[in-house]
């Protein structure tokens, strides 16, 4: 974000998160929102990640147990459905992988620079014991 | 009167759309963050915030970034409760004297603070926003701590934890106070709901959340906020943490109405030893030797004698 | 729609009375306040106008000062007209939020009470609280008697609202001299005083719900300078412009002149004393009898607007003078007084080569009488005549004891 002069932004350091009016915010999704550059939705901190979560669609129920335990709001869910992981805001906390309940998880930690592809290729069979660490792949 | 927002199960809560953005600057896997998502998604209402200065505040206000799509403002410390009983005021003034802009839509006024604005440096000023009887809602985000100052103790911090002003060393066990009881003072307060919450226990939390936000006049939400920082645990265990905490019942979720009926609203089929919940944290780690593992049991008995009383004032209905 | 009561011509209240009839005419949204002598009667007469229907605005008994201000600053950026009064111990205790408001830029009117700050605990006036604010980013108006705490109030809602200027504001007056005196008033029928400030324009208002706002956010290293810059620049050139055009609006409304500098009889004035609150009046009487009686070319300048400081204003007043002293009504601890410092700083760099010295006087309520003043203009008489102190830099006067004096 580009640092301005003193004369160059609104008095009081007052921010808006929107372009324009908006009403009903509550009731309209993020990508049909008029966020202005103020609103953190435009920043990114996938620099935080040196993990990153991965998402298998086959193993996934939909319980939304990741959407709802995610500090980041970096799960997308879309009409109750688990359809992805938003890396702009994703911290790789891995809440989501602890919480999430399918044998094996549909969501697992890998290191950032893992790729997909491999990542889904690679992921683990379902366990017959309880499972009581993370399983991490490299 | 605005509609409650109908959340059957978790698959129609997810289709909620946040009102609190992401790329803030809270720890990766900090729980204040799941609980202000679950509080402002219970309803689709208009919403002005206030935050005072903490963790919350510190990490999504910050030039030139705001992380909140509703109205914010934090002024201060101490004084979050009264920025927007002050903004609550002006709501009435401005609706009495017919110069509100959007007339129809009434918005709820929710102040979030943290242990340390609530229970301590703040005290004062929400104990006179509840006597005034202003309509609002009061979330405290409590992990226990001042967190965002680096972890000092707070009058929430409880017997026995480690912290950088009460740390454990060779004389001394840490804090020695027991954890102030807010819930006690402000149904005292005669607000008419006050509620201790728990982000993992979602349901739980957004009924009662619901319920403050139907309520006419102040209501005070003590928020369990388990902290990955200071309480030393890893950033993924939050809600395994979280969940140690409600089923030993050291954060017992209950309810008091009208400061006079109590009812818990959590009973865990299994209740976890409190042993557990302590041994999970690197705050209680020092409680683990043989010169302070009676405090282990002075912990469990504690919490067996508040669980105790909770269920006696809730069948005894006073 | 609350009521409206008809005033006489001329009312008989103390400055008081003129202030809360001041904020009820202004029809402020929400009062927050806390009562602290002597400004309590303010938010008494306030209530009272409430209770009898007089008052549709929200009210608000907050558990302290620094609460009052809290709400006042969260009712400010909610959107609409918010006004307090206070005094002393509770304005030093809210002035944590006085830094708040002004950086937030929002418009809130302060009847401040001038009153002693303890320690020792005294409740009678000086200057010590109006002094405590001066870092604070509140404009400052001085009223010499219950008139002017009238008439600045209405002055100080219209600046302050002004969208332009964005500053909370704060109109002092002298503790019991002026706020438990009472003197005949000139009033404004309530409509005239409303008609004056005008509605209240939002601007960044929370309660407009489809702009959501984020207000008090932080500024670190890399952005705080800017927004602090921004905050002097709007004290230092749009405040005193807009008080000098609303000046000019109320002379035109009611016949009564403010000035940003209040001169008087500085014309041809070798000797000149500098005060704020009812000295001024007492000055001016005294200058009068100078010259009648020891042909001693007195004047008098009275400090009407003490924030933004008019400091070019100041050196223009001060420009002929020979000698001047200030006078101030608060301790400096180990200082000279806020107004020598804040005058020598004007006249240096200028031209102007007065003797300039500094009394200290008036604290926790002594008076300040006639024989004092005749006392200093005479001292200051022999400085213009050796063109150099023939006194010590700061003394004390009034005070019982030893004299006491430094440099």
């Amino acid at each position: 974000m580009e640092k301005k002069g003193w004369d160059e932004f609104e008095i009081g350091t007052i921010l808006r998160t929107f372009e324009g009016a908006v009403s009903d915010i509550a009731t309209t999704l993020p990508e049909n929102r008029p966020y202005s550059q103020s609103s953190s939705f435009t920043a990114s901190v996938a620099d935080w990640r040196i993990e990153k979560p991965l998402f298998n669609k086959d193993y996934c129920i939909d319980c939304q147990f990741c959407w709802i335990y995610c500090p980041d709001m970096s799960i997308i869910s879309r009409d109750k459905k688990m359809v992805g992981i938003d890396f702009d805001h994703c911290k790789g906390c891995g809440i989501c992988v602890q919480v999430c309940p399918t044998n094996p998880k549909s969501l697992l930690m890998f290191s950032e620079q893992k790729d997909e592809e491999a990542a889904l290729a690679e992921w683990p069979k379902k366990e017959k014991k309880d499972q009581s660490e993370e399983p991490k792949e490299d | 009167m605005s509609e409650i927002k109908k959340i059957k199960n978790l698959k129609e809560f997810s289709t909620s759309a946040d009102r609190f953005e992401g790329a803030n600057l809270l720890c990766p896997g900090c729980a204040h963050s799941i609980i202000v998502r679950e509080v402002l998604n219970a309803t689709n209402d208009d919403l002005i915030l206030a935050a005072s200065t903490g963790c919350l505040e510190v990490c999504t206000a910050v030039y030139p970034y705001t992380s909140w799509d509703a109205s914010w403002i934090h002024i201060g410390f101490e004084n979050g409760s009264s920025a927007v009983a002050g903004a609550e005021a002006m709501y009435k003034a401005l609706k009495t004297k017919g110069r509100l802009k959007q007339p129809d839509r009434v918005p709820k006024f929710v102040a979030f603070g943290g242990d340390g604005a609530t229970y301590d440096i703040g005290f004062q000023w929400i104990s006179g926003c509840f006597e005034r009887g202003h309509n609002m809602m009061y979330v405290c985000l409590d992990n226990e701590v001042y967190a965002n100052t680096g972890g000092q103790r707070s009058s929430s911090t409880p017997i026995g934890a480690s912290v950088t002003t009460t740390p454990a060393g060779r004389i001394s066990y840490g804090e020695k106070k027991n954890k102030k009881d807010m819930m006690a003072i402000m149904a005292a307060h005669g607000a008419p709901y006050v509620a201790q919450v728990a982000p993992n226990k979602w349901k739980d939390m957004v009924a009662k959340i619901q319920k403050g936000f139907a309520a006419e006049g102040p209501v005070y939400i003590n928020a369990m906020s388990a902290c990955t920082t200071e309480w030393k645990f890893a950033p993924e265990d939050t809600i395994h943490i979280s969940d140690l905490a409600t089923d030993s019942l050291v954060f017992p979720l209950y309810e008091i109405i009208d400061g006079t009926q109590l009812n818990i609203t959590y009973r865990p089929k299994n209740i976890v030893p409190v042993r557990d919940y302590l041994g999970a944290q690197g705050r209680f780690k020092h409680l683990f030797t043989k010169q302070n593992e009676y405090l282990i049991d002075e912990w469990q008995k504690r919490i067996d004698a508040k669980w105790d009383y909770l269920q006696r004032r809730e069948e005894a209905s006073v | 729609m609350a009521d409206t009561i008809e005033l006489r011509d001329i009312e008989v209240w103390d400055g008081n009375m003129a202030a809360s009839h001041a904020l009820r005419q202004v029809q402020v949204d929400v009062v927050a306040a806390y009562p602290i002598t002597p400004s309590t009667p303010i938010v008494e007469g306030y209530a009272g106008f409430k209770a009898n229907g007089y008052v549709d605005g929200e009210f608000v008994m907050t558990e302290s000062e620094h609460g009052a201000m809290s709400c006042c600053i969260g009712a400010a950026a909610a959107g609409g007209r918010v006004a307090t009064a206070t005094s002393s111990q509770g304005f030093a205790l809210m002035l944590e939020t006085l830094y708040s408001a002004s950086g937030m830029r929002l418009p809130i009117v302060l009847n401040l009470v001038n009153r002693a700050i303890g320690a020792p605990l005294n409740v009678n006036g000086d200057h010590s609280d109006m002094y405590m604010g001066r870092d604070s980013g509140w404009i400052q108006f001085g009223a010499y008697s219950p008139q002017e705490a009238y008439d600045l109030n209405f002055i100080a809602f219209k600046v302050s609202e002004d969208h332009d200027v964005r500053l909370p504001a704060i109109v002092n007056q002298d503790g019991f001299m002026t706020s438990h005196t009472a003197q005949g008033v000139h009033t404004l029928s309530d409509e005239a005083a409303y008609n004056f400030v005008g509605e209240y324009k939002p601007m960044n208002d929370m309660l407009d719900l489809d702009h959501p706002v984020t207000h008090g956010v932080q500024t670190e290293e890399d952005w705080h300078f800017e927004h602090k810059a921004r905050q002097q620049h709007a004290l230092m050139t749009a405040v005193i412009p807009k008080i000098q055009a609303a000046f000019d609006d109320f002379e035109k409304l009611t016949g009564r002149k403010y000035n940003i500098v209040e001169s008087y009889d500085m014309d041809d004035a070798e000797v000149a004393v500098i005060c704020m609150g009812t000295s001024v009046e007492t000055a001016r009487e005294v200058a009068l009898e100078m010259r009648a009686q020891h042909g001693i070319k007195a004047g008098v300048i009275g400090i009407r607007v003490f924030r933004p400081w008019p400091l070019e204003q100041i050196a223009a007043a001060l420009k002929n003078v020979k000698a001047v002293a200030t006078l101030d009504r608060s301790s400096p601890h180990g200082a000279m007084g806020a107004l020598f410092n804040e005058v020598s700083g004007s006249l240096f760099n200028t031209d102007t080569k007065a003797v300039l010295t500094n009394y200290i006087y008036g604290l926790g309520g002594r008076d300040l009488t006639k024989a004092h003043l005749v006392s200093i203009f005479t001292d200051l008489k022999a400085n213009a005549d050796a063109a150099k102190p023939t006194t010590p830099l700061q003394q004390y006067i009034g005070l019982r004891g030893p004299k006491l004096s430094f440099f």
